[in-house]
């Protein structure tokens, strides 16, 4: 009787040895068993031989990671987004008054450059302000007229003028003129909001869109790796 | 036999179970691939992914009580269980019990050659033999094809097919052979020689 039922395992070397020998016997002198027995290893190469699929995403789970990491590379894309976005917004928002009240010809225009005086009470913030828009500018384009040009537009019609600077002391005690806040919002903010005009420098919204963005990148990075 | 790469990573094996998880990561990421090769032709590239992922969390939240030697023969077992399980839930053919019941393995028929063909022997790099193959195996009861998986694709030893299937060697060494007859009837069907002479 042939050992059909054997002879995968034969192949497989899973028999015992006394088995193994009664094979072996029989194969020695039935030459359709290993005939068989040629099929059925031909077989398993091919089984063995067949193409590896490749799975779309890696399936080991990141149990390593602690699992607020996910949300926080979330988080910090979207705050570095939002900061970008005000970034803009408060360049152009701080850009753009100035613009205005000099393409006006109006004769406040010199007031933020005499607010910075030394005798002026708000002078060192006001610096700071006026030279915000020069640095934007030189960083990045914008739609506005240029704050340069502007700038020495301002210095020209103040620095003759001492004058003006009473003047702007008339408008530090009427803060509701509409000249005043027309010419420039930011002057106005810093003396009288300090909190609105850190709001509104450009320079805070980009640090911030910075820090998150690098946030953001460490963040993705240490989720990618293994 | 092949070997075992999990016993190899005894000392990543020991670092996992006293919690370090990036060396349950790297062994993970050792048997991803045939892991996903298993499941993939057990159950179909969509859910053989989740199959797998699923299998490699639970590995993770119960290595803890994992106390035999071969992680990849431990991570095979759930993965198994888990294909056989949805296969069981698809209910495709309900009719049909995984492993029906055939005549003794002596007297299985061996189909003859309709005609002249190739040898089944210098097949191996025949795209025509393993696609006909791959419908083959296709047609096998579940758990028939995963003893044969198990075995001629990812090297098991009897004695480990019938740990990870949760069945005696005997119903193993059936199954196998079993199931390469039946691959080999369907390629003899199609044509081939079927014979080394």
């Amino acid at each position: 009787m042939h050992p059909f039922g054997d002879l995968s395992a034969y192949l497989d070397e899973a028999l015992s040895s006394e088995d193994r020998t009664s094979v072996q016997a029989h194969l020695d002198t039935c030459g359709l068993c290993r005939t068989r027995l040629a099929e059925l290893r031909g077989t398993a190469r091919l089984i063995a031989a067949l193409p590896m699929p490749v799975p779309s995403r890696s399936l080991v789970p990141r149990v390593s990671v602690p699992i607020w990491l996910a949300p926080l590379r979330t988080f910090s894309t979207f705050a570095s987004g939002a900061a970008i976005f005000l970034f803009i917004a408060s360049a152009i928002l701080t850009t753009f008054p100035r613009a205005v009240g000099t393409s006006a010809g109006s004769a406040a225009a010199p007031a933020p450059n005499t607010v910075s005086a030394p005798q002026a009470s708000g002078g060192a913030v006001a610096d700071s302000a006026t030279s915000d828009p020069a640095k934007f500018q030189a960083s990045a384009p914008s739609p506005a007229p240029s704050p340069a040009t502007s700038q020495e537009r301002s210095i020209q019609g103040s620095s003759p003028t001492p004058p003006d600077a009473s003047q702007v002391g008339r408008q530090d005690v009427q803060p509701s003129s509409s000249t005043a806040l027309a010419v420039d919002g930011r002057a106005q903010a810093s003396r009288n909001e300090p909190g609105l005009f850190v709001l509104l420098s450009p320079w805070l919204w980009l640090a911030l869109g910075l820090l998150f963005a690098a946030l953001s990148f460490i963040v993705s990075r240490r989720l990618r790796s293994t | 036999m092949r070997p075992d790469p999990g016993g190899a990573s005894d000392a990543l094996l020991d670092r996992a179970r006293r919690g370090d998880a990036r060396a349950f990561e790297q062994l993970a990421l050792e048997i991803e691939r045939p892991l996903y090769r298993h499941a993939a032709r057990m159950l179909g590239h969509d859910d053989a992914e989740d199959a797998v992922q699923d299998a490699l969390l639970s590995a993770w939240k119960s290595l803890a009580s994992f106390e035999g030697t071969s992680f990849r023969a431990w991570v095979f077992r759930i993965v198994t269980n888990r294909a056989l399980d949805k296969l069981r839930a698809r209910k495709r053919r309900p009719e049909l019990p995984l492993d029906p019941p055939t005549e003794s393995d002596d007297s299985a028929a061996w189909a003859e050659p309709t005609a002249p063909g190739p040898e089944l022997a210098d097949l191996a790099a025949d795209r025509e033999a393993l696609r006909v193959v791959e419908e083959a195996l296709a047609t096998l009861p579940a758990e028939q094809r995963a003893v044969l998986l198990l075995r001629d694709v990812e090297g098991f030893a009897y004695e480990e097919i019938a740990t990870i299937t949760s069945t005696e060697v005997g119903t193993v060494k059936s199954r196998i052979h079993r199931g390469r007859l039946a691959v080999r009837n369907i390629l003899v069907s199609r044509g081939w020689k079927g014979s080394a002479g």
